[in-house]
């Protein structure tokens, strides 16, 4: 588990997130799921960014604009800390 | 390798208790064409905001309305409420359909009678008509329906003045739901409305030949239009026997409700909507018990405005921008104000993605994009991911969003009608000439501009 997020998380293979801390469970789709991948081992955001690049049909522009909100996001859910 | 294709990454909290058994899908499919046409060339074509008319629908809504009326009452009228929208073009379909006109200003009449329409077939209600206008209403032998004794006292001075006795019919209200209206006409559990017609017939100068109901807007209990019409027949039973009252019509107004669903109701308006023959099944067999035989029957109106027009109109809008709330929840903001969306105080309008954007579904709220805090377009929408520039649709807004529209911050956006595969426009897009075409600055005003020159 990445020092990242603030409890454990588990994720099953469909995208369904238990945060065993305060027993409540999420969704990712798909693109979510492939990030909280690289998060969960530690990946640092550039290294994430990079690989949705060149992993998915997608621009830097766009893709930077969408971690940054997918960040946010988690930040704002309580399960990242930074 | 070939890449995969991409959808904006989301994660989505499970709340317990925000569905329930009468919940409806996400509107996670995609709408990418409206009225055959793609979404993003109309667009590209005609600016965004953009309001797009079905032609075929709007024709549909009102053979199915008068279909469901006069299969039950004999010689029923409809008369369209201009007041929901009184677009030339969509008035002049609606008229090429059989409608009559309902105007309830001089200014709705004058756009009745520049569309061809004769006197005698325009319906005039509303609180407030002038003299002027009542003058041209009675000289076209338009049906009037009177709102007040002040109305009262002036048709008779205009009744001196022509030299006849002049037909009218009057409003009248129950206590039908809750709050009552009581604005329209003259109430019937108080005894106003026997008091005005009695006053009306004992002057000799005009003669009661209609009564008029309007229960109200967005009624969608059939319960209600029922209790008027069985109200509306005790009362004629009354006054025909003691003022020898014959009425000639019945005027059920308007206020039939669309499928748009309200913003406290607790179902979906996909449930509650009734369709028009629910509507017309209880009001028709009440009022042909009504208190005559079979050669004086009197012709049944009805004023339908939001349902003919609300369904056939969407608006196409655009993301322009999004952003975190504190707690998470997702803001958009769209180019359509509430300024060209008023309705979006009483509706929860659906919000249909045009593109692609998977299933994920994320709870949001849609701004509008004037600077007010009060442009909210929608509280709580769950909608997947979108981003700035792409399309958002909003069906079943042709109801008064037009009419009702006001320039605020932007220029208001086109009207488009689809006809069988062919774009008319039905209205331009504003421009800043037109907006400011009736302002004038006096000289003495602008002798900064010289300064400001140097």
């Amino acid at each position: 588990m990445s020092e990242i997020f603030s409890s454990e998380l588990t994720m099953s293979k469909n995208g369904f997130l238990f945060d065993h801390g305060s027993g409540l469970t999420y969704t990712l789709n798909a693109t979510g799921q492939f990030i909280f991948h690289l998060l969960e081992s530690g990946k640092k955001s550039t290294h994430i960014l990079e690989k949705l690049i060149t992993e998915f049909d997608v621009t830097e522009d766009t893709a930077r604009k969408d971690l940054d909100d997918f960040y946010r996001q988690l930040k704002e859910l309580g399960l990242i800390e930074q | 390798m070939e890449k995969k294709s991409y959808v904006k990454p989301t994660i989505v909290r499970h709340s317990i208790g925000v569905m329930n058994k009468y919940g409806r899908p996400p509107a996670t499919v995609p709408m990418s064409r409206l009225a055959g046409f793609d979404v993003k060339e109309l667009v590209a074509q005609y600016g965004s905001p953009l309001y797009v008319l079905s032609v075929n629908q709007l024709r549909q809504q009102y053979q199915n309305l008068f279909r469901a009326f006069s299969t039950r009452y004999p010689g029923t009228r409809v008369a369209y409420s201009y007041k929901t929208n009184y677009l030339k073009a969509i008035c002049s379909i609606l008229h090429s359909e059989g409608a009559w006109a309902e105007v309830v200003s001089g200014f709705e009449y004058d756009i009745a009678r520049d569309l061809d329409m004769p006197g005698d077939k325009i319906i005039f209600n509303g609180p407030y008509k002038t003299r002027e206008e009542l003058t041209r209403a009675f000289t076209e032998g338009a049906m009037v329906n009177l709102d007040n004794y002040d109305e009262i006292q002036v048709c008779e001075g205009l009744a001196d003045e022509m030299g006849k006795k002049l037909p009218v019919g009057v409003r009248v209200n129950m206590d039908l739901n809750n709050p009552p209206w009581h604005k329209f006409g003259f109430n019937i559990e108080a005894g106003h409305a026997y008091e005005a017609v009695k006053r009306i017939q004992t002057g000799g100068k005009l003669d009661v030949t209609g009564l008029h109901i309007h229960v109200g807007t967005y009624v969608d209990d059939v319960n209600i239009y029922a209790a008027a019409a069985r109200g509306l027949v005790s009362f004629y039973t009354y006054i025909k026997e003691q003022l020898g009252v014959r009425l000639k019509y019945w005027d059920m107004g308007g206020g039939y409700a669309s499928h748009n669903t309200l913003n406290w109701a607790w179902q979906s308006a996909e449930y509650t909507c009734p369709t028009v023959d629910q509507y017309a099944e209880v009001i028709c067999p009440i009022l042909l018990n009504g208190p005559f035989g079979s050669g004086d029957v009197p012709k049944l109106f009805i004023e339908p405005g939001r349902a003919l027009v609300d369904e056939p109109i969407s608006m196409i809008t655009t993301v322009v921008a999004q952003k975190r709330l504190p707690g998470g929840k997702r803001g958009v903001i769209v180019d359509a104000g509430m300024n060209v969306l008023s309705s979006v105080q009483w509706y929860n309008y659906n919000f249909q993605t045009v593109q692609d954007s998977g299933v994920t579904v994320e709870d949001t709220i849609l701004y509008g994009g004037l600077c007010m805090n009060i442009d909210v377009l929608r509280q709580s929408a769950a909608l997947p991911p979108v981003r700035r520039g792409e399309h958002l649709v909003i069906p079943h807004v042709g109801a008064y969003n037009i009419s009702q529209s006001w320039q605020f911050i932007y220029l208001r956006p086109a009207v488009i009608a689809v006809d069988d595969g062919k774009i008319h426009v039905i209205k331009s897009r504003e421009t800043r000439d037109y907006v400011q075409k009736m302002e004038q600055v006096p000289d003495e005003f602008q002798t900064y501009r010289t300064v400001n020159r140097k």
